[in-house]
Formats: C-alpha cells, sequence, structure tokens
C-alpha cells in the first residue's frame, strides 16, 4: 500500500498549501465572562479553548508555594468528541500529562511570574477537535487567554510545528501529515527577541537538517505571532469602544 | 485562499468506517504551463506547452488509468494532466504506475504538463451529495478543460478524450470551445497518421474487454492484502524478497534472495525455495514477493544434475540435493513487469472465420517468464514474428498473464530482429539522437570550423605551448578520451606527470537535453557488430576526440613527482587547453621505447635534424612514463593488486577481438603504462572529490568476494595439486601466480576466470551512504577509485567531472552552488548507472552468443572441420561435465548420459559412442563403465567436441557440445599456437556472419521493396568499435568476468 504523497512534485500539499503556508487562524478573546481569561482559537481544523484564572492564592498544598515567583498550573485535556473516533479519555491519560507538563515549561518561560511571588495562575486548555498540531494550537489559544487575563509577559509565545519531508521543511503539519511517517518537530518561540521557551522533538533526523527545521519553525512562529497581535489589537479596539460608550 | 473542507469515508486501522474532514485549500493562482498565457501565471518552474499547437488535450481519469501507454507516445503533444486524474491512477494502479507518471512529467522531451485542477478555486468542483465517484471525477476534468479554455482567453480549443459515452453526450455540446470526444475519435481525427498510437490503442483496448470477459475458475490462490503482508513482514510470518526463476528449470524452481536475512537466520542466508508454479502464484521473474515458510517435512533440495533444457548448473556444489528452506508466495508487493519480447507460434490448423479477434498464447524469449495470452487481430500477420508485449493483469483465475503488443520486431531467426530483442530483453533503449538535441551541440564542419573561445582561453591553463602532450591508443582511434604529457621540473630534481582526459563536461551541460539523454542511456553499448554511443557523434568523435595537432579543452591531473623516489609532491587539478602533438598507436609507441626505427607520421615533414631532436624528446617522455607506471604498478602490487587481467582477459578477447581485430595478442609493456597512468589519476581524483565532498562524491568500490564462493576453485586447484589461499587479494594473486603448470599454460587461465567468477561486482556508490573502510576496492587494492577517464562513453565519469570542477570551486573561494547534487540523488543515479551497466554487460554477452551460433548454424556439424574443436574439463556435474572451448570462447556442458540412458563409451581408439551404461561421479573425476570397458574424465583433462546448434523457435538458439574423442583435438597439437589462428577465426566469424545477414537483407530488398523502417535505421547508426585500449581492457574485462553459469551471483570485474 503506497502511503500518502506529502508533498507533489508540483510542490503542494495534501491539503493544497505550499510548504511555508500555515493553515488559516481564527481566534477570539473573551469568551467567557466568568474566567480571568480565556480565548477560542481554530488553527485550520484545529480548535482549542483555553481559560485562565489567576493569578491568586495558591491552594491546596501551600509547601507548593515559592516565595519568589508564582507557580503556573496547566491541565490540557481533549474532548470526547474531538477526533474521528469518540474515545473517553479519563484524566491521567499518559499523553495529556505530558502535555499538561510541556504548557507549564512553555508558559513558565514567558509569564513574568517574579512579578506575583506565592501566587498561582492557573491555564486550562481544552481541545475541542483534533486535526494536527495540538500543541501549538493549545500554546497559542493559552497567550490570548493570558493577554485577555492581563498577565504581563514577556512576549507572545508562538508555537508552530513543522515536518520534514523530501528535503523540504512543511509549517503547519495537519492530521494526515502527523500520521504519515514525518518526523515532527514542535517549537514555542518568543518572537520577538527570538527565544525559544520549548523545543520538542521525539523522531529521527539528520543533524544536516535540523538547522533548516530551525529556520522554518522560527518563520512559522513569527506569521503565527503576526496573526494573534492582530487579534489582540482588534479585540482591544472593540473593548475600548465599549468603555467608551 | 479559500479554506474549504472535504468529507471522506476512510476506513480505519480496525476496518470500521470512519468519517474524516480534511481541510482544502483553494487559489486563485494556480500555473497552468502554457506558454498562451496572458494573465502572468508563473510558469517558471518546469515545462510549458508550445503555443504553436492546433489544440490542447485533457484525457479523462478512466483514460488516464487505462490508457496512459497511449499517451506517452511521445508525437501527442499538449497534453494537460488533471490532478483529479493522477490521484485516480495512484489509487487504482499503485505507487508505479503512478511513478511512471510523473517521470512522464518530468521527461523534457516529451509535451505534458500537470494542471492541479484541484487546488484552482474556479475549476474546483466539491463533490455533491449522492453523486458517484465517477461522475465526480468526469464533472473536474471537464471543469479543468473550460478553466483552460477560458484562462486561456479562448485562445486554445481544449479537447477532453474520454471512454465514457455518457459524458461525451452529457457534456459534448455545453461549452463551444470544449470539445469532449471519445479517444478513438480523438486519435483518428487529430492523428490520423500515427499508426504507433492506434495500433496500441487498440490493442490495449482488446486487452481490456478481454479482462471483462473472464471466466471465474480459481486457478491460484488469492493474494493476501497488502496490510496483512506488511504486518507478517514484520512479525516474521512472511519473508520479503525478489523471485529469482531459475534459468534451467523455469517451470519447476525459483528462489528468493531476500535482503538482510543472513545475519538473523543461517537457515535462510542461502534464500528460500519456492518450487512449482502452484506455488509460485503468478508471481514472475523479478517480482518482489511475500512468501510463507512450508513445515519442514516438505522441504526440498534444488537438482544438481545437467539438464537439457538449457546446461549449466548455478552453484551446484557437493551436497546440493540437501533440503533448504521451501516456501509459497502469498502476496506480490511489487510487480516488476517490463516490456518483453515474444514469438507468436505458427497456427496449427484452418484459420477460425468470424471472429475478429483472437487470443493467442506467444511465448517470452526469456525462458523464466510464463507464456503471455494475448488478444490480437493480427494473428495471423504475425506469425513467426518477435513482438513486444506488455503484461496487463494475471488474475487468480486465469492459468498465464493477459498482455497486449506495443510493436513488432521482425520477423524471428532475421539478425536485426534478433539484436533489436537483445537489446530489449536487456532493458536498452536506443533511439536516434532527436533533433532537439543535435540542435545543442556545437557545430564543427568546413564552412563553419568550431573554434577555441578566447573566454575559455582566459579561464583555462593554457599547456599549447608548454607542454608536450601526446596520446597512445590503437590506430585508426576516433575517441581518444585520454591524453599524457610527462616532462622535467626544477632543473630535473622533480618530474611533472599530466593525464588529461576530453572535456565533456563543458559541452553536455547539466539538465540539457543531451545530458538527460546520456544519463538515460548511461553508457556506450557495444553490441558484437556495433555500437550505440551515449553521445552524438559530433561530440565522441571530434570536439571532445583529443585529436593530434587540434586544440581541445581538456581536465587534467597533474603530478609533481620527486624524480628520484618518485613519490608525490603537489597535484594539481584543472581545466586546461592542449594541443596533442603526436596521436601514437601502441605498436608505434612500443618500437620507439624499444629503440626500433619508427615511422612517425607526425614528424614526415621535418628535416632529418629536427627530427632526430623531436624524436629523441619524445622518446624521453616515453621512457620516463615507462619508469613512472613501473613504479606506481609496482605499488599497488604489494598491496595487493590482482592480476586476474593478465591471462584471462587475453583469452577472453578472443570474444572481444571479433569488434576490433586490432589488439595485438601480446600485450606490450606500452598498454600496462597507459593503464597505470589511468588508474592512477582515477583514484587522486577518487580522493579530491571525496575529500571535498565527504558525502556526496561519486566513487567505485569493489567489495571483497565471500569466501564460499571460492570453494570450488580451491577443490579445483587441488586437483592439480596446487593450493590456493583465499584469504585476502593479496595471498590470492600470489597463490595464483604459482598455480602455473608448466605443460598446460590453460590450467591457470581457467583458474583464473573461476577466481573472477566468484568476485563480487565492482560498483559505482555515494560516498554519503557507505561507511568509509566500505570505499576498498579489492581488484585495484586501493582505497579509493572512481571512473574519470573516458567520459566520451561512460555516465558516471562526467558526474565525476562535474563534482571535480566543483570541488576546484570550492578551492578557489567561490560556491559550487547547486552543481552538487545531494546524497540521495547521487545515490539514485548511481543505481541506474549500474542497473544499465549489468545490462550492458548481458547485452554484450547474449550478442556474442548470438553470433556465435549464427555462425555455427549453417554449418554441417558432420563434415565442416570447423565444427569440431579442443575443449578443457573444468568442472564434474553427475552426468557430464562443464567444458572450456578455448578456441571459440565458449564454455557449455557435454554430456555422459544422454536421454535414453546410455553413457558416452571411448573405443580404443578414443572414438565416443553411445552404449548402454553406467556413470559414476567423483569429488575430480567422472567414469563411465559400459560394454567396452570404462572411461575417466578428470578436470583439466583435454577432449575433442563437436559444436552444433540447437535451434529453439521462440528463444535464443544455443550451441550443443557433444563429446567426440577422448583426448586432444589433433590440431590443437600443431606446433603454431593456436591463439593467432583464433583471433583471426573469430573475427572473420563476425564478418562472416554479418556478411551472410547483409545478402540475406538484400535479397529480401530485391523481393519486397517494403522493408520495416527500423532495422534501415540501425544499420545506418551502427558504427565500428575503435575504443583505446585501455577502454578495451576494461570493457573486456567487465566482460570476461561473466561466467554463463553465474548471472544470479553476477561476476566481478576489477574495474
Amino acid at each position: 500500500m503506497a502511503g500518502l504523497e506529502l508533498l507533489s512534485d508540483q510542490g503542494y500539499r495534501l491539503d493544497g498549501r505550499k510548504a511555508t503556508e500555515l493553515r488559516k487562524v481564527q481566534a477570539r478573546m473573551g469568551v467567557f465572562a466568568q474566567a480571568d481569561g480565556s480565548a477560542y482559537l481554530e488553527q485550520g481544523n484545529t480548535k482549542a479553548l483555553a481559560v485562565v484564572y489567576g493569578p491568586h492564592e495558591v491552594r491546596g498544598a501551600r509547601s507548593r508555594s515559592r516565595h519568589d515567583r508564582a507557580m503556573i498550573n496547566c491541565q490540557y485535556s481533549m474532548a470526547t468528541f474531538s477526533t474521528a473516533e469518540r474515545k473517553r479519555r479519563p484524566h491521567g491519560d499518559r499523553k495529556s500529562t505530558e502535555m499538561s507538563l510541556h504548557l507549564k515549561q512553555t508558559f513558565e518561560a514567558a509569564v513574568m511570574t517574579q512579578l506575583y511571588p506565592r501566587s498561582q495562575i492557573d491555564i486550562f486548555v481544552k481541545i475541542l477537535q483534533s486535526d494536527g498540531g495540538n500543541y501549538s494550537v493549545c500554546v497559542n489559544a493559552a497567550t490570548l487567554a493570558m493577554i485577555d487575563a492581563g498577565i504581563p509577559m514577556r512576549d507572545y509565545v508562538c508555537a508552530c510545528t513543522v515536518g520534514f519531508v523530501d528535503e523540504t521543511p512543511l509549517a503547519d503539519l495537519c492530521y494526515a501529515e502527523e500520521g504519515g511517517g514525518v518526523s515532527s518537530l514542535a517549537l514555542a518561540l518568543l518572537p520577538r527577541g527570538g527565544q525559544i521557551a520549548l523545543l520538542q522533538m521525539d523522531a529521527r533526523l539528520h543533524q544536516d537538517h535540523l538547522e533548516a527545521l530551525m529556520e522554518a519553525a522560527m518563520t512559522a512562529c513569527k506569521g503565527v505571532s503576526k496573526v494573534l497581535d492582530e487579534v489582540v489589537r482588534l479585540h482591544l479596539q472593540e473593548v475600548s469602544v465599549l468603555s467608551a460608550e | 485562499m479559500i479554506k474549504t473542507e472535504r468529507v471522506l469515508h476512510l476506513k480505519s486501522c480496525r476496518g470500521r468506517k470512519v468519517r474524516v474532514v480534511r481541510e482544502h485549500y483553494l487559489r486563485e493562482r494556480v500555473p497552468c504551463y502554457s506558454a498562451l498565457c496572458a494573465a502572468g501565471c508563473d510558469n517558471r518552474d518546469g515545462k510549458v506547452l508550445p503555443g504553436d499547437l492546433t489544440h490542447y488535450v485533457v484525457p479523462d481519469v478512466g483514460v488516464v488509468v487505462d490508457y496512459l501507454e497511449v499517451l506517452e507516445v511521445r508525437e501527442l503533444q499538449g497534453i494537460v494532466f488533471t490532478q483529479t486524474a493522477c490521484q485516480a491512477l495512484q489509487h487504482a494502479k499503485g505507487r508505479r504506475q503512478y511513478n511512471r507518471l510523473r517521470n512522464l512529467l518530468k521527461d523534457p522531451r516529451h509535451d505534458c504538463v500537470l494542471f492541479t485542477n484541484e487546488f484552482q478555486e474556479y475549476s474546483y468542483c466539491p463533490r455533491e451529495k449522492g453523486e458517484s465517484q465517477d461522475q465526480w471525477q468526469t464533472r473536474c476534468v471537464y471543469s479543468a478543460a473550460v478553466w483552460y479554455y477560458n484562462h486561456l482567453a479562448g485562445m486554445k480549443d481544449v479537447v477532453m478524450i474520454t471512454e465514457d459515452r455518457e459524458a461525451v453526450a452529457q457534456y459534448g455540446s455545453l461549452n463551444s470551445g470544449v470539445y469532449v470526444i471519445s479517444v478513438r475519435d480523438f486519435l483518428l481525427n487529430f492523428w490520423p497518421e500515427l499508426q504507433a498510437a492506434h495500433e496500441l490503442y487498440s490493442s490495449v483496448s482488446l486487452a481490456l474487454q478481454e479482462k471483462e470477459s473472464e471466466v471465474s475458475e480459481r486457478e491460484y490462490a488469492e493474494h493476501l492484502p497488502a496490510e496483512v503482508l506488511e504486518a507478517g513482514i514484520k512479525s516474521g510470518r512472511y519473508i520479503q524478497g525478489t523471485l529469482n526463476i531459475s534459468k534451467h528449470r523455469a517451470h519447476s524452481e525459483a528462489s528468493i534472495t531476500a535482503e538482510g536475512l543472513s545475519n538473523k537466520n543461517s537457515d535462510l542466508s542461502w534464500g528460500v525455495l519456492v518450487s512449482g508454479a502452484k506455488n509460485r502464484n503468478r508471481a514472475v521473474h523479478g517480482d518482489v514477493v511475500a512468501v510463507e515458510l512450508l513445515p519442514r517435512s516438505e522441504w526440498r533440495g534444488k537438482d544438481t544434475a545437467l539438464t537439457e533444457g538449457r546446461g549449466e548448473e548455478a552453484g551446484g556444489e557437493d551436497g546440493g540435493r540437501k533440503p533448504m528452506p521451501t516456501g509459497r508466495v502469498v502476496g506480490v508487493l511489487q510487480r516488476n513487469w517490463r516490456d518483453y519480447v515474444v514469438t507468436f507460434p505458427p497456427r496449427e490448423g484452418p484459420p477460425p472465420q468470424s471472429r475478429n479477434s483472437q487470443r493467442i498464447l506467444a511465448v517470452p524469449w526469456d525462458h523464466r517468464i510464463p507464456k503471455i495470452r494475448i488478444s490480437t487481430q493480427q494473428a495471423d500477420a504475425l506469425q513467426d514474428h518477435r513482438v513486444v508485449v506488455r503484461i496487463d493483469s494475471w488474475e487468480s483465475t486465469s492459468l498465464y498473464p493477459n498482455g497486449h503488443s506495443v510493436r513488432v520486431l521482425g520477423r524471428a531467426g532475421e539478425l536485426e530482429t534478433e539484436v533489436q530483442t537483445v537489446l530489449i530483453e536487456n532493458c536498452i533503449h536506443v533511439p536516434p539522437f532527436s533533433d532537439a538535441q543535435l540542435k545543442e551541440m556545437p557545430v564543427n564542419c568546413p564552412e563553419r570550423p568550431w573554434a577555441v573561445d578566447p573566454a575559455q582561453v582566459a579561464q583555462r591553463r593554457d599547456l599549447r605551448d608548454s607542454h608536450l602532450v601526446f596520446s597512445i591508443d590503437p590506430p585508426g582511434c576516433e575517441d581518444v578520451d585520454d591524453a599524457l604529457s610527462v616532462r622535467s621540473l626544477a632543473g630535473g630534481a622533480r618530474l611533472e606527470l599530466g593525464v588529461h582526459i576530453a572535456d565533456v563536461t563543458h559541452f553536455v551541460a547539466e539538465g540539457s537535453l543531451t545530458d538527460l539523454e546520456a544519463r538515460t542511456r548511461a553508457t556506450t553499448y557495444y553490441l558484437a557488430d556495433r555500437r550505440y554511443d551515449m553521445l552524438p557523434a559530433v561530440l565522441s568523435a571530434d570536439l571532445c576526440s583529443l585529436l593530434g595537432g587540434v586544440d581541445r579543452y581538456a581536465m587534467s591531473v597533474m603530478w609533481e613527482l620527486d624524480a628520484q623516489t618518485l613519490s608525490v609532491v603537489r597535484v594539481w587539478y584543472g581545466r586546461t587547453l592542449i594541443r596533442s602533438s603526436y596521436q601514437l598507436h601502441y605498436q608505434l609507441a612500443q618500437a620507439l621505447l624499444d629503440g626500433e626505427p619508427a615511422e612517425v607520421p607526425e614528424l614526415a615533414g621535418l628535416g632529418s635534424e629536427e627530427r632526430g631532436g623531436e624524436l629523441a624528446r619524445l622518446t624521453g617522455a616515453l621512457e620516463t612514463l615507462t619508469r613512472v607506471a613501473r613504479n606506481l604498478r609496482a605499488q599497488r602490487n604489494r598491496g595487493g593488486a590482482l592480476e586476474l587481467e593478465g591471462v584471462e582477459v587475453r583469452a577472453q578477447l578472443d570474444e572481444e577481438r571479433n569488434i576490433t581485430a586490432l589488439v595485438p595478442r601480446q600485450p606490450l609493456e606500452v598498454h600496462e603504462t597507459v593503464a597505470e597512468c589511468m588508474i592512477y589519476a582515477n583514484h587522486w581524483v577518487a580522493r579530491k572529490i571525496q575529500e571535498s565532498f565527504p558525502h556526496q562524491a561519486l566513487l567505485r568500490r569493489h567489495p571483497p568476494p565471500r569466501q564460499e564462493f571460492f570453494s570450488q576453485l580451491v577443490d579445483t586447484a587441488a586437483a592439480r595439486g596446487f593450493s590456493v589461499d583465499t584469504r585476502t587479494n593479496k595471498a590470492l594473486a600470489d597463490s595464483l601466480d604459482r598455480a602455473e603448470d608448466p605443460r598446460d599454460p590453460l590450467v591457470n587461465r581457467l583458474l583464473r576466470i573461476m577466481a573472477t567468477t566468484a568476485m563480487s561486482q565492482a560498483l559505482y556508490f555515494s560516498t554519503g551512504l557507505q561507511a568509509q573502510d566500505q570505499f576498498y576496492h579489492y581488484g585495484l587494492a586501493l582505497d579509493r577509485y572512481t571512473h574519470f577517464t573516458s567520459p566520451i562513453r561512460r555516465y558516471a565519469d562526467i558526474l565525476v567531472h562535474r563534482l571535480l570542477a566543483a570541488a576546484i570551486a570550492v578551492d578557489r573561494g567561490s560556491d559550487p552552488g547547486g552543481a552538487v547534487a545531494s546524497n540521495k540523488e547521487l545515490e539514485e543515479t548511481a543505481r541506474h548507472i549500474n542497473t544499465k551497466n549489468r545490462a550492458a554487460q548481458r547485452a554484450q554477452k547474449s550478442s556474442t552468443e548470438l553470433f556465435q551460433c549464427l555462425y555455427f548454424k549453417d554449418r554441417d556439424p558432420q563434415s565442416d572441420q570447423r565444427c569440431v574443436a579442443d575443449a578443457v574439463v573444468y568442472s564434474i556435474r553427475d552426468n557430464g561435465v562443464l567444458v572450456f572451448v578455448p578456441e571459440y570462447g565458449v564454455k557449455g556442458p557435454v554430456y555422459m548420459k544422454n536421454r535414453e540412458g546410455e553413457v558416452a563409451a571411448v573405443g580404443q581408439d578414443g572414438r565416443c559412442t553411445w552404449q548402454s551404461g553406467a556413470v559414476q561421479r567423483h569429488s575430480d573425476r567422472i567414469t563411465t563403465t559400459s560394454g567396452c570397458g570404462s572411461a575417466t574424465f578428470r578436470l583439466f583433462d583435454h577432449i575433442t567436441v563437436r559444436i552444433s546448434v540447437r535451434s529453439t523457435h521462440c528463444h535464443a538458439d544455443a550451441l550443443v557440445l557433444d563429446l567426440v574423442v577422448n583426448g586432444p583435438h589433433r590440431r590443437a597439437a600443431e606446433p603454431s599456437a593456436p591463439p593467432p589462428r583464433s583471433q583471426g577465426r573469430s573475427s572473420q566469424l563476425v564478418r562472416e556472419v554479418v556478411r551472410q545477414a547483409e545478402e540475406a537483407s538484400q535479397q529480401a530488398q530485391e523481393k519486397e521493396a517494403r522493408r520495416p523502417e527500423l532495422s534501415r535505421e540501425e544499420r545506418e547508426f551502427s558504427q565500428t568499435k575503435t575504443p583505446n585500449l585501455y577502454s578495451l581492457l576494461e570493457e573486456v574485462r567487465e566482460l570476461a568476468l561473466l561466467d554463463p553459469d553465474g548471472v544470479s551471483r553476477l561476476c566481478a570485474s576489477t574495474a
């Protein structure tokens, strides 16, 4: 059985994009009133909801609190209806735990936690529909939610997955591409300074190709940041118009 | 970009239906690849359809899937393939067919483009509810055709061709400029004169009809689905490998050569046997299959007896009967069907009346291919003709595969037909160079003589005045691709040795049509009576040939050597401009070296004083060269270089001399001198490119042989009391030198032939794919080696030239740019060249055999003295012996026991007769016992055989050797050594055969004025072969190592 041809000779991918093109990103901030911050983000057919509470005092075990900075608590989950086949995912799913940990590390690097000692910030992310690039969509959604909540960050955190096919880096993989035996790399970037918040890869890749792949990932992340910035500005405009009235 | 969604229903891994939603992005700008485009499409990368056609053709999905072959006809122009059709093809026919289409789209000689209609905003149509897939695809293709028409603003009519009548009715009259017609109408209206396409079309459509009307009676087990096979192979339940059908027992025996099994399971290291047609389950020779092992109780062994079928036995060691793993084919992973040559059988009985098409079972030329069922309307016309066919399918309900004919080669038995057969069976396609290719070539004719470009003079190092450059080749050589120079520097303390190779890459730009054609051919093909050049003649015989007295571009390697120790001080690589002063030939050069009086034509016009000075200069240069070469040779010998070519090439030169008849019997020292310089240049270039491009240099390696293969050699040598040490190449070379029988020089020759049979084959490879210790060249005892010195006739050398040029550019600090291919591309090219080289060798061998058979065909073996010859026994089998006939260079079996069970009895005078008796085989002899006593045949015994031809109708003719006298042939005892005679004899052999064929064809021409176009073209195209000796030696060496009984482990070539 022949595998799918991920990149045609004409340079088109399965869904008609070129190698460097991102999926369509649409987002809204402030979708819930009761949380401190919230955002809904679609990247292609992957849809995620992010909610932020805090900063507030540490709940539960006091011992976890840090005297010099805020603690970040992340929880990632997928809706049972998010994939083609319905599947119940009780908490403690290994993949979700790992993803939660990754999100936590990402945001610890971006949020200015030292401003809120002995407090806690909660980030909850839910994937409503999954079509590849779950991690990066979660990061992007959570960034918007953080901004909505007004928590100071060093920069937007923008994430993107890239894959490597036929000596060409592909930006923003969809589910079919992720499953097609591509070695993929996830990168979370603070675009203005070009600092890397998280870099994750669990496939084999020749060392020579890594640089090209990183380069593509950074470009893609910067593209995402532009979109997010527009969303934030638009939201601010709406909010300021409302408050002016 | 606009985002839409596409809903697909797919099967999940557990077989459940899953609804999958995929994104689908549309864009307005999709390149149309038409020269007429006024909308500013980005047509830069890729081919562009010319604007001067009458129409563009958009084939429907069904047409692409079923009639791709017809669309491959190069005369059909302006084809627009739609993405819809391509995907359908991939889905319906698999990766192989799809790749074929991709290659078609990439081929610049073919006028077709791919339009990604499903990503174009206005040509995409989403599938509607309740619409069948076929309807939707037709609609997509039609809307793409309409888009094309509108996009080009109605300037070009668009024809959509389909096999679906409803589509013609539905869409035919919707738009004015877009026509929808059937393929048949299309061919009739637009290409009425294109006979080839018409025939191909009817042949394919008949084959399709045939398939529909199949009866369902199961002959074979069904193949398992791909997922099951994949899982089974992973879990180790099935074994994956290439099916290799035995040449001698094609009906019953086949084996699987599996990759990477030997380390896991020693039982399977010799492969898996597949016995019988049922177990083979419709797999054809060369297919990649999955086999399931049968229980141990059903395991069998291979036969080691000689069979009447074809003769020799592959790898029949002692104890070959012991059971080996046996299995059955459960699925085919990859079909490797190629074009096959078949012969239409003569019809028996009266012709059938009312039917206009008949099914014919045609017999392939290759024994290993099953009969192919073809339905054709020309069955009567094609009787006894050889025809190229392709296999379409092989259903489990059918005993034989279905196929269709592609083109007719000619009547069986005619020389032209047979030569074409040899070419096609080896997958060699050598059409004449097209006009477009020849247009790229520089012109050199009396009216417009080619001249050196001043810009090039500035870039190149000019050696015209500073160096004495000369070439040494066989007399009358046209394509001189190497020249030499030597001079002393720094007051005699240093020597400068230069090897100058024709700069082919200057004329053949990468990616040009000539380059593509050369890459496809990969090498110049030498057949017994003709050759097919890799490059057009204007390059190979003129502008790239380093002729005497004219300015030529060259690629040079120059060493500065210490004059005393001859160690290398400095190496220089670069492009140069040279003018060869002397175009010597070997005898002349040797005569100069020996101090004999010789006439150098270049000096004829000079006064005697001047002549003496020039002659002294030239002779001095030759002497220095010889000294250097001796030193180099000694160095390599210390490293363990094998002198396999020494004796044994001469043995095989009998065959090769067919072609030139120019090479002297006694190799002169100057031959070795030139060869040594070339090896040295190859070695240093290999070092250079490997150091500059450690991951993407093209080198040639010769892996050490597997020790098991030497067992026959060791045993045979032991029969004569020689011990052969095969542990290293040095030990082998030394022990072969010692194994010299003073009474019989043939012993050493045969041992060397056996040693070369055991060698593995030298291969091109990309350095990125092998560890550095694998680069070793076993035969030449060099750590790195490549081919650099014959770019006119080998594509590998052209690649190496490009690499070297890029390496020089890197040294200068400039960027080589895209000049260097990536490791992956290079490996792919290397594999292609390796395959083509092997095909070229096989073609050369079969054409030689063809000529041998043609030679003996018209002679009466009973009366003609030439059919009786001396032969040497070199291997013992159960019911006969294998012999080598030095006079004709023929190897073959001699039976001691015939079909009736009678054995060869030897009378008092040594004459042999058939009588009833018994045969007993020992390790070094075979004994026949009959009424009149017993006779013994030992290894290396000389016997006399009679050569006759066994004609078969459908296959290649074969030579049959019959025992006449148990003792040397009387003529062999004559004082004059046989070799010189055999030289005359063999070249005479080819000449005679060619003359006969020409006479026959003349008669045929007189009889019927219309002879096939093809043969005349081919005759025009054939040329005599005049390579230099080095190339000849190499050619021959590759040929020499081919042993007829070892195709499965293809022989080695030491270069």
